[in-house]
């Protein structure tokens, strides 16, 4: 079988037996797919240290039907000034646990593995600040098609921009209008505009949400999301514990 | 397909299940013991014995069959701790005979994307034994991963309002090695913590 090259990013790395490993990666040209890199954990010759969580590589593969084959990797880049910060490192596997949740295996996405990449580029240059994590939930959302309606409301399909009093929908799938909930999280319209701008702006801290509109935006993603997650993310509950 | 005896089946089964052991090497190894039946009864006794005798460390949590254990008990600088992932790193901190303080092993290291959090791992054992104020450095020898780093960097933020000095084991390049095989990444780092000669 030929073996052909990806651009990739780690999304996970599992032990595998005495010095194997099993390594979750998100690549342009392929999608999500799993890979066994043999004997990774003693040689260093053609895997070195790049078999590491949100690492972006160039990898050569061996493509099979469930589990391919790693033969080697070059380092693009391992994103070092990410691994200088609890925060930093928190919020990169978080990213990378979401996409591999969302994401189904050989599904290609080169617009979500760009939002990647720019998150963790974005993360590794600037300090951390939790409205680049919302950003991305928000435009993650957007590239698989989870995107809540933001524009109108859910119920009676009237336009949110003219309306006061706007809450929560409790399925957690858009936005109601004040006269179709009086109960559920009020949401302000600037909440909403500052979403909106973040599905349209494409570049990572153009958007800071000031702290009422971080909670608020938190509660509608934190609620779109959870409809789409098959169990809870562990790097979610670590965030928590380690208040990062 | 072959039947060998239940009891012999048994033994092969309990073989596979070491790290590195396959079929034909559990076959290869229950043959050799069977030829030899004093290093077999002497390879039982000194299982059984392991399992009754070894334990952990009440103090540094590494493997012992004294409590304390003999790091925690002989004559070493009692002011400085070095924390490491796994009773092995112990080994190889000692081979280096470069570190003369205590241990403290975490039985493992944080990781977000297993969930492995603070309360898995002997952190609030660690705490407890800085809080007692003999200690004025701990060095951080967990490894040169991520959850080695993330391990690292929240220890460093429980450790430091303590007024203890927390330092880190150094990494660059490989003694021994041609620079123009290293990756970039380590090459990127040495550069980082590059030192005035």
């Amino acid at each position: 079988m030929q073996s052909i090259e990806l651009d990739a990013v780690v999304l996970g790395v599992m032990d595998y037996g005495e010095a194997d490993k099993i390594v979750t990666l998100f690549a342009l040209e392929q999608g999500k797919l799993k890979g066994l890199a043999r004997n990774a954990k003693k040689s260093r010759k053609r895997f070195g240290g790049a078999l590491e969580p949100f690492a972006r590589l160039r990898l050569q593969v061996t493509l099979k039907d469930g589990l391919s084959t790693l033969n080697g990797a070059d380092v693009i880049n391992v994103f070092p000034h990410i691994r200088t910060e609890l925060g930093k490192i928190s919020h990169a596997a978080y990213a990378c646990e979401l996409v591999e949740q969302l994401v189904a295996e050989g599904e290609t996405n080169t617009r979500l593995f760009r939002l990647l990449t720019a998150y963790l580029e974005h993360l590794d240059r600037v300090p951390q600040d939790a409205s680049d994590r919302r950003f991305f939930e928000a435009n993650l959302l957007k590239v698989l098609g989870y995107q809540p309606e933001l524009a109108r409301c859910a119920c009676c399909d009237g336009e949110l921009a003219a309306m006061q009093q706007l809450r929560l929908a409790p399925s957690g799938t858009g936005i109601l209008c004040g006269s179709c909930a009086r109960t559920g999280r009020p949401v302000s319209s600037d909440t909403i505009s500052l979403l909106i701008r973040s599905l349209s702006t494409g570049r990572f801290g153009l958007v800071r949400f000031p702290p009422e509109g971080l909670a608020e935006a938190g509660a509608i993603l934190d609620a779109a999301i959870a409809c789409h997650l098959t169990r809870p993310l562990k790097s979610l509950a670590f965030m928590e514990q380690v208040s990062c | 397909m072959i039947h060998f005896s239940r009891s012999l089946t048994r033994l092969l089964g309990e073989l596979k299940k070491l790290p590195g052991v396959g079929d034909k090497t559990a076959l290869r190894l229950a043959f050799h013991l069977l030829k030899s039946p004093d290093n077999l009864s002497a390879l039982a006794e000194s299982l059984l014995e392991v399992k009754a005798g070894v334990r952990f460390c009440s103090i540094c949590f590494s493997i012992t069959e004294a409590d304390p254990c003999h790091l925690c008990s002989t004559e070493r600088d009692s002011t400085t701790i070095c924390v490491v992932e796994e009773p092995q790193d112990i080994l190889a901190m000692e081979r280096s005979r470069a570190f003369n303080g205590r241990y403290h092993v975490l039985h493992g290291a944080l990781s977000p994307l297993n969930g492995i959090t603070p309360s898995d791992l002997k952190i609030a054992e660690l705490m407890q034994r800085l809080e007692k104020g003999s200690i004025r450095e701990v060095l951080l020898a967990t490894n040169f991963t991520v959850e080695g780093e993330a391990t690292a960097l929240y220890l460093t933020r429980l450790i430091k309002p303590l007024s203890i000095r927390v330092t880190r084991l150094a990494h660059g390049i490989p003694l021994g090695s041609d620079l123009e095989f290293v990756d970039a990444a380590t090459v990127q780092r040495a550069v980082e913590g590059r030192s005035e000669l």
